[in-house]
């Protein structure tokens, strides 16, 4: 059971496990093409059986970088109420105008048809292999490498003038601060709690409730975020840290066959998802 | 010293800020779900405010790509899985709330700040509802619905979450925290 202040123990991303397998020895380069790829392909597809081969292959992907598929499993869990609210919704709501929508159901401005049953499965499965494929991604990628991927794939748009190494470098810190920011909420919604505050005591209907709960969590959160920010600039700045110049690095990257190969299937499991037209 | 561009400041007033915006997403927290065809009212676009504010539109502009991005893949609604209505409109709060503020800065700080939450979030509630209608996933009845019922609550937290935590970082009460002074 999960109660409303385990924040930490539901978010996967930024995590790291060390593993010896084929997917974490890949070049974080061609890794986070690969992903990229992946992902436009997902969110093209719109087909049953699409959809589904998609879902088996993010699966196998968990088994190929030896990690236990209940780590992204458990990425899902908090979701699981949002999906059945919005699913129910656009399971009455969601209207289309073709003429091979059947209307299985109506009442009023209710109905329930094959588009909008099509639309419920399909966003639920694409929602899981996204969750699937960025957990993969973040737990078989080191928050260092993925910066270091970005950088290099970025790089060409230095030509022109855009700050690749400070993006990246943004990017980092903004991973690498949210289990940080996850946890001092905690925190804090167990020290406002213990002064009476009432947190996810309004039912979802309470709209003004759930909304004005919030607030004693969010303004410290910010405060506590600018602080650490406040930390990290002075750190940053006793190293004389300079936005801008050039350093070099120690780590460079060499592609070899796999890399390849992984871009290769990544493509070719795109074309399969979104060319081949399913009957379903 | 002046710096130009993107001063050590900036990158880490961003990454954090950016933190926010992703953290805010993953929990859920930043969420309220409501019965409107865009499914959930949201708070997500305050660090992209406050942000803007404090640095600037470029900084507003970085950390709204990443609220962005952030939103297209928690998505669960159809309407923003598409990267054009999730992310390109996201790009333009932090835009709008920086012109806001300079524009007011001289005249009173508070509403300069109010106004800038005020401003950003409308933007962002309008921009996105304009692009789902040019992309045809709501017709502009409902897009309209959406903004007056919508749009206006959220405005309303966000200028009381944007005025109370940039007053505090700017110290215009009373307030101890010293910031770094190098920069």
């Amino acid at each position: 059971m999960s109660s409303p202040f385990e924040l930490t123990r539901n978010i996967t991303i930024g995590q790291y496990l060390v593993r010896n397998s084929i997917i974490h020895k890949l070049d974080p380069r061609f890794k986070l093409a690969s992903f990229a790829i992946l992902l436009v392909g997902i969110a093209i597809c719109d087909s049953y059986i699409g959809n589904l081969i998609g879902l088996f292959l993010s699966i196998y992907l968990f088994h190929l970088a030896s990690i236990p598929v209940s780590y992204g499993v458990s990425g899902l869990k908090p979701a699981i109420p949002f999906m059945i609210i919005i699913g129910l919704m656009q399971l009455f709501l969601y209207k289309e105008m073709s003429p091979d929508n059947v209307i299985y159901w109506q009442l009023g401005f209710l109905e329930v048809s094959s588009a909008s049953i099509k639309i419920v499965i399909i966003s639920v499965l694409r929602f899981m292999q996204i969750i699937f494929l960025s957990s993969i991604l973040t737990l078989s990628t080191s928050t260092t490498e993925i910066t270091r991927g970005l950088e290099r794939l970025l790089s060409p748009l230095q030509k022109v003038k855009f700050p690749v190494h400070a993006f990246s470098l943004i990017i980092t810190i903004a991973i690498r601060f949210v289990p940080t920011f996850a946890m001092e909420m905690e925190k804090m919604m167990k020290a406002q709690a213990s002064r009476g505050a009432e947190f996810g005591t309004g039912a979802w209907w309470q709209i003004i409730k759930r909304t004005t709960e919030m607030f004693p969590l969010i303004i410290p959160l910010f405060n506590v975020a600018l602080a650490r920010g406040e930390d990290l600039i002075l750190a940053m700045e006793a190293r004389c840290y300079t936005p801008g110049s050039s350093r070099t690095v120690y780590t460079q990257y060499k592609a070899n066959g796999n890399d390849y190969v992984a871009l290769l299937v990544s493509v070719g499991i795109v074309f399969v998802l979104v060319f081949i037209p399913y009957p379903w | 010293m002046v710096e130009r561009g993107l001063t050590v400041r900036k990158i880490v007033i961003a990454g954090v800020l950016g933190a926010i915006a992703i953290l805010l997403g993953v929990t859920r927290i930043g969420y309220i779900p409501v019965p409107t065809p865009a499914g959930n009212a949201t708070i997500m676009h305050i660090p992209v405010i406050i942000g803007a504010i404090m640095e600037g539109w470029g900084v507003g502009m970085i950390i709204g790509l990443i609220f962005g991005v952030s939103s297209f893949l928690n998505a669960t609604v159809v309407l923003f899985k598409d990267p054009l209505v999730a992310i390109l409109p996201r790009l333009l709060i932090g835009v709008f709330a920086y012109i806001t503020y300079v524009g007011l800065k001289n005249f009173n700080q508070y509403v300069a700040i109010g106004m800038a939450g005020f401003v950003g979030s409308l933007s962002n509630t309008i921009l996105v509802m304009t692009m789902a209608v040019v992309q045809n996933y709501l017709v502009p009845g409902a897009a309209i619905a959406v903004v007056l019922t919508q749009g206006i609550p959220e405005a309303i937290v966000s200028v009381i979450v944007t005025l109370a935590v940039v007053t505090t970082w700017k110290k215009l009460g009373p307030s101890g925290k010293q910031k770094s002074k190098i920069s």
